[in-house]
């Protein structure tokens, strides 16, 4: 019996409800919905659930600000801490890490004598460089960069020594100890110091410093997962009727995911903005002195912010972290909520 | 051709209860068809097994010419979304309005908005509430709550509607005309099964009635 060509599985039709064949025959309309129209439908259906999660978020501003202001200082602090690593490790690179040996003269030294005594070390094909920082320009230095130039005052004459600053062309540790001894046991020489520990032990610390800041971030992203986790499964929770009608009327798991899914995403968005501009707070606040300390180490240093690297990152973690906390709550309860 | 097909069906909870025992019958297209029984006799449960909420222990369900029992868990939406269902408690969701209620099954179908609220108005036309369409669904009577959810069941021009109890809390008068309404959807071919234990007025509907007692179909005929 012939059916509507819309009637998709009209292909045969038994006879044997006769007072219902005549309707049967006009059909129901069937709706087909062309690719073209479904992409369009999908575009359009990601802008509005994006659209009605950020209105979700704002339809309970006291708590959305809270779950937040979690967000931020959990992102701002590794945020916080690898940007002030990262300035920490530019300064120190600033700095000469060649090992020196710096020779501590014998205060009793006349001028000439420690002229000369540098001139006669310029010799010598085992250094790659040295520098005399005489009495006089040891005070100067001594007065500008401490605050303990009221010391000097105890004192009828210059109490600084003489100094001579080796840079080793051999840079062996087993070598710079010869050499140490070598120059220590030159009679101009008070004491002879290779000042090589301290980087070794900067870079250690900074290793460490590090290592610390990775460990702490990947708790503080735990943390993020968890706090958007458990707001996105309590919106869940509230939404249950919605989801069981929209189930039942034919949406797909991914449907039903959507809006929760775009709720996380705000959250990791919003938490990673306020986060960024903590971060950028904190490091204003400890921008002072740590410009006091750089110019100690090296004149011209600015502290840096985020840059726009590190505040990329730290928008795309927001984003991921929220994202992911969403889809581990999402995954977890919205299996459970079928009609029925 | 067949709108539904159950063959030797049986469904067994977890716990043990038999809701439907053997169950054999053909509902053709075109067709109106009554389902009775007592609270328990497992017409709910056969409505759910043509919705894929629940899955038959034993037999097959086919409707149309699709085998429900071979259906991945995936294609469910896409079968749900070619059956309109009605349900007792209509189901209608109070943080939105009517026509946002109706509407609801073509915005998860992808219908473009204005093609949507077209067919959303001759929907709600349909059932008489075209006037109430801004109003939210909890201002409504239940029998106008009803028949928005008769709306939303026939939005999308299904080839088979459901209805379980859909007059259950309505008075003789009101359960009479959603009567009419499901008689008028079948005259255009629409396939119709309704649930519901109203017999007398089932009986003066003259329709094939399928009567089932304790999971098992006792009574098929007019």
């Amino acid at each position: 019996m012939a059916t509507e060509p819309r009637q998709r599985q009209g292909a045969s039709r038994r006879t044997e409800a006769p007072r219902r064949s005549e309707a049967s025959r006009r059909g129901a309309e069937q709706h087909r919905i062309g690719l073209g129209d479904r992409s369009r439908g999908w575009l359009r259906h990601h802008i509005e659930v994006a659209r009605q999660a950020l209105i979700r978020l704002w339809s309970t501003p006291l708590a959305s600000l809270m779950t937040l202001a979690v967000l931020a200082i959990a992102l701002a602090l590794p945020g916080f801490i690898f940007t002030a690593l990262k300035n920490v490790e530019q300064l120190t690179a600033g700095l000469d890490t060649d090992p020196h040996i710096s020779l501590y003269l014998d205060v009793s030294l006349s001028d000439e004598r420690i002229d000369s005594f540098s001139r006669e070390l310029l010799l010598r094909d085992d250094l790659a460089s040295v520098e005399l920082i005489s009495r006089d320009k040891g005070l100067e230095d001594f007065k500008a960069y401490t605050r303990f130039d009221d010391l000097l005052e105890f004192f009828d004459t210059n109490p600084l020594p003489a100094v001579i600053t080796l840079i080793p062309r051999d840079d062996d540790p087993a070598q710079l100890q010869v050499l140490q001894q070598k120059m220590a046991a030159l009679p101009e020489v008070e004491e002879a110091r290779l000042d090589l520990e301290w980087v070794r032990r900067l870079g250690a610390f900074m290793a460490l410093a590090e290592r610390s800041a990775w460990v702490l971030g990947g708790l503080l992203a735990l943390t993020v997962l968890l706090v958007v986790g458990n707001t996105v499964r309590m919106t869940i929770e509230s939404r249950r009727d919605e989801i069981q009608v929209s189930k039942l009327v034919g949406a797909t798991d991914a449907w039903v995911r959507r809006p929760f899914l775009y709720s996380g995403v705000w959250f990791g968005t919003f938490g990673a903005l306020l986060a960024w501009l903590l971060a950028q707070l904190a490091l204003a606040l400890i921008s002072e002195p740590v410009q006091a300390l750089a110019v100690l180490y090296l004149n011209g240093y600015v502290v840096q912010g985020l840059g726009p690297v590190e505040s990329l990152t730290l928008l795309l973690s927001g984003i991921l972290l929220g994202l992911g906390g969403a889809w581990i709550a999402v995954g977890r309860h919205l299996r459970d909520i079928e009609p029925g | 051709m067949t709108a539904i097909r159950f063959s030797n069906v049986g469904k067994r909870y977890p716990n043990g209860h038999d809701a439907l025992v053997g169950l054999n019958f053909t509902l053709e297209s075109g067709e109106l068809a009554f389902l009775t029984g007592h609270s328990g006799a497992g017409k709910s449960t056969l409505l759910k097994l043509v919705m894929l909420m629940e899955r038959p222990s034993r037999g097959g369900v086919w409707v149309g010419d699709r085998d429900l029992t071979k259906l991945p868990r995936k294609q469910i939406p896409f079968h749900r979304r070619e059956i309109g269902v009605v349900f007792q408690n209509h189901q209608l969701l109070f943080d939105r309005s009517v026509f946002d209620n109706v509407a609801l099954p073509l915005q998860i179908s992808g219908y473009d908005p204005a093609d949507a609220a077209r067919r959303v108005r001759a929907a709600l036309d349909k059932v008489g509430l075209l006037s109430r369409e801004k109003l939210n669904p909890i201002t409504l009577s239940s029998g106008e709550q009803q028949r928005v959810g008769i709306a939303r069941a026939i939005v999308h021009k299904p080839k088979l509607l459901l209805a379980d109890e859909p007059t259950g809390n309505l008075d003789p008068e009101l359960s009479e005309d959603i009567m009419h309404l499901f008689e008028q959807f079948n005259s255009i071919g629409t396939t119709v099964l309704i649930a519901s234990h109203d017999l007398s007025l089932i009986n003066r509907l003259r329709h094939r009635v399928l009567h089932l007692q304790g999971g098992r179909l006792v009574a098929d005929g007019y």
